[in-house]
């Protein structure tokens, strides 16, 4: 019976060596590929993209240095229309270029990344947590201004290339400005004297 | 039972007859009813852990130590789920089947000495009754595939049962064989031939095979893999018990892992000796050593099954029937050729040579017959 | 005729009362599980052990699962209620006909004086197994070629397949026609009509 039955016993073989191994081998902690959530998570890539988040410059200040200006463009070309934006006033009821309610439905938003796309700002980007399960479907889904304000240094942890490369591009644009700001400075003629 | 009812009689001299036997039925029935099901919690933890480890992953690990409360969760989940039945089903049968698929599993556990004199019922046929009851659980198969009203679990309902019916033939006949050298179908008697150095079945040639063809018999009874064609995952929807879910699944898994656990233990019996092993013996020292030499064996069986389980693939239905009428079945028949050698042949050596000879050759001759079956390929009409 | 009998008693008249009354055919078949259930309790009562087992062994293991078969093929799948028409609606003519049969029965029982008392002794399977090896060798070995009989025929029923009138050829046979050929008259080819024919 040595052709017949022999495979059946080498399997059988392969896996109680397997089975012990799994306990008192060398590299048994990578070869038990189980992820204990919620104790360990297992990796997602840089470009993974869940649910939208607004990019605020200061940590320390967020609301003051958030990078959005209510323009509404996101709120228009959002494809599900999960964003409600209201613009923030100030007493004369003229517009502060920020916004006093940001709100995005997460039962309604299909991660499309438009949003990101069409802001001139950098100021909404797709982030990538995955853990937004509430208690309720509807009102508990709603996420508000202050659930979306996360400062750029979340941004450059959880996708150091972008991130990256939107720094630059803001510094970019900043100097451009401050160039031409100098520029109009130094070719205006000097101020008139006060009669 | 009888072991216990003595025991009380010697305890309380006063009280009387049938005030005794009722209480030692009930200290019999509730051991086998909280033991057995303790056993199969325990097997399904075993699996899952062991079967995780062996596919190099952990298994359950959150609910209690090393998971060992997982059972308990599961039952609890099971216990809470709603339990659907079809519209169109038959209610009477649909609801009977689970019942009948669990009951047979614990009538033949009634016969198994799990130590030494503690056997719930000590009856001269034993090892027969323990089967017939077996055959029964056929019928729950049976019953919740037609009951369903669902053409694929018909299907799959046919299918087991055709499995089950081929397998109990090669599974009674090694039976047979041991019952032939005791000389009685109680199944005390058999564990007591069984003492001394080596002298459990299994290690005689006809015990080797018949140990052998009756653990791939109680594999198949019981619808585990290899042959779990019945009710494995990937198998038409989910085989006879589609329509179940909640308690009533529950039920049947229940009734097949006991099932599977009646078996061997009956093949424990049979074949590994019982409850014998060094320590055990009368007294209350020795029948707690024997009942741990009992389980111990049991385990050691469930070890093996749930490692077989995680090895190897699973065989397709023509290929499983194929294996039970033409390869066990004459194989049991020969061993039961080969037994009555052994016995009667008066020179102890020859008649050990002559037994083994003969199954090693027609184990030989049979592969060789079977083994274009196994490996042909197969034609496809429809294609060049 | 203790509690035992009478309890098992009605058990078994239920399950056969049930089982010829019943509309659903599974539901008989279930009486009449029931039924044998009853009787192998019976025979558990007058201590012939051996033949209880083996009557749930045979009966409920073998002939109940062979009428469900029977059963399940004849029938289409989702079980016929039987009409009552087929039953009639004179429940009279069979009751006196079991009556005239049960009084028979009776009086025969009672007329026979020459039964052996039963002895209330388990009968051993041993004696059993003996008495069917001396006394009885030769009606065992008859019924053991009847019983070879009817299995060969089974298998030969089972096995034997009407010809297919338009089988396909096999591996290596037929000339393998060009797609969208028409095919020729229907009684030269063995491919039959279509285009599949030569699929290569």
């Amino acid at each position: 019976m040595s052709a017949f039955g022999k495979g059946l016993l080498d399997g059988l073989r392969v896996t109680a060596v397997n089975f012990f191994g799994s306990y008192f081998d060398k590299g048994r902690k990578e070869r038990l590929f189980t992820y204990q959530y919620p104790e360990e998570r297992a990796p997602i890539p840089e470009n993974s993209r869940t649910f939208p988040f607004l990019v605020a410059d200061d940590p320390n200040d967020p609301v003051g240095t958030i990078r959005c200006t209510a323009c509404k463009i996101c709120e228009v070309e959002c494809p599900p229309k999960c964003i409600y934006i209201v613009m923030d006033r100030d007493e004369k009821g003229k517009p502060r270029q920020r916004p006093k309610v940001f709100d995005i439905d997460l039962s309604v938003c299909m991660q499309c990344g438009i949003c990101v796309e069409v802001c001139p700002f950098e100021s909404i980007k797709m982030d990538n947590d995955y853990e937004k399960a509430r208690y309720g479907r509807f009102n508990e889904l709603v996420e508000h201004l202050p659930d979306l304000l996360k400062p750029n240094a979340y941004y450059h942890r959880i996708k150091p290339t972008e991130a990256a490369a939107v720094d630059a591009k803001l510094k970019a644009e900043a100097e451009k400005k401050a160039a031409k700001a100098a520029a109009a400075a130094a070719a205006k003629p000097p101020p008139k004297p006060a009669v | 039972m009888e072991t216990v009812y003595k025991w009380l009689k010697n305890l309380a001299t006063g009280a009387p007859d049938w005030a005794l036997l009722g209480v030692a039925m009930l200290v019999a029935i509730g051991f086998l009813l909280a033991v057995f099901p303790g056993v199969f919690a325990f097997i399904t933890w075993a699996e899952r852990k062991g079967l995780g480890r062996i596919q190099n992953r952990m298994g359950p690990n959150r609910v209690g130590p090393v998971g060992l409360f997982q059972p308990i969760a599961d039952g609890l989940k099971i216990l809470t789920k709603e339990d659907i039945v079809p519209r169109r089903a038959d209610g009477f049968v649909h609801f009977l089947a689970p019942v009948v698929a669990v009951v047979p599993a614990l009538l033949a556990l009634v016969v198994v000495p799990v130590g030494a004199g503690l056997v719930a019922v000590n009856l001269n046929i034993g090892i027969l009754f323990a089967f017939a009851v077996s055959t029964a659980s056929v019928l729950a198969l049976f019953m919740a595939g037609w009951a369903s009203r669902n053409k694929f679990s018909l299907l799959g309902a046919m299918r087991a049962v055709a499995q089950v019916v081929s397998y109990e033939v090669p599974t009674v006949l090694s039976a047979v064989v041991v019952l032939m050298v005791v000389g009685s179908l109680s199944t005390l008697d058999i564990v007591e031939s069984q003492r001394g150095w080596f002298g459990w079945h299994v290690f005689k040639p006809w015990g080797a095979i018949g140990f052998f063809l009756f653990t791939c018999g109680a594999l198949a009874e019981a619808g585990r893999t290899p042959f779990d064609i019945p009710e494995a995952e990937s198998e038409i929807v989910a085989g006879y018990h589609t329509e179940y879910s909640g308690f009533k699944f529950a039920l049947f898994q229940m009734g097949e892992y006991l099932a599977s656990l009646a078996m061997m233990s009956i093949g424990v019996t049979m074949f590994l000796g019982g409850y014998l092993g060094p320590g055990s013996g009368p007294g209350v020292l020795g029948t707690l050593i024997s009942m741990g030499w009992f389980f111990a064996k049991l385990l050691a069986m469930i070890a093996v099954v749930i490692w077989i389980r995680g090895t190897w693939p699973r065989l397709r239905v023509d290929q499983l029937l194929a294996f039970a009428w033409r390869f066990l079945l004459p194989l049991s028949l020969i061993n039961i050729v080969a037994a009555g050698l052994w016995h009667f042949i008066p020179s102890k050596p020859v008649g050990w040579g002559v037994s083994a000879a003969l199954l090693a050759a027609s184990c030989w001759v049979l592969t060789r017959l079977n083994g274009r079956a196994y490996i042909e390929k197969r034609s496809y009409r429809l294609t060049s | 005729m203790n509690a035992a009998f009478w309890i098992l008693a009605a058990i078994t008249v239920a399950g056969a009362v049930l089982a010829v009354s019943q509309r659903n055919l599974v539901h008989c078949l279930l009486a009449l599980v029931l039924f044998f259930l009853g009787i192998a309790g019976h025979y558990f009562l007058l201590r012939a052990e051996f033949l209880a087992a083996v009557q749930i062994l045979i009966y409920i293991g073998a002939v109940a699962v062979l009428i469900l078969f029977a059963i399940m093929l004849t029938r289409n799948v989702t079980g016929t209620e039987i009409p009552r028409e087929i039953l009639g609606g004179k429940w009279w003519t069979g009751a006196a006909t079991a009556a005239i049969i049960a009084g028979l029965l009776a009086w025969a029982i009672r007329a026979d004086r020459t039964t052996a008392t039963p002895s209330g002794a388990a009968v051993l399977v041993r004696e059993l197994g003996l008495t069917l090896m001396k006394d009885w060798a030769v009606p065992l070995e008859i019924l053991a070629v009847l019983l070879t009989a009817a299995l060969i025929g089974a298998v030969v029923i089972a096995l034997e397949e009407p010809p297919h009138p338009n089988p396909l050829p096999r591996r290596g046979e037929g000339t393998p026609r060009p797609l969208g050929e028409r095919p020729a008259a229907p009684s030269s080819a063995q491919t039959g009509e279509g285009k599949s024919g030569g699929a290569a």
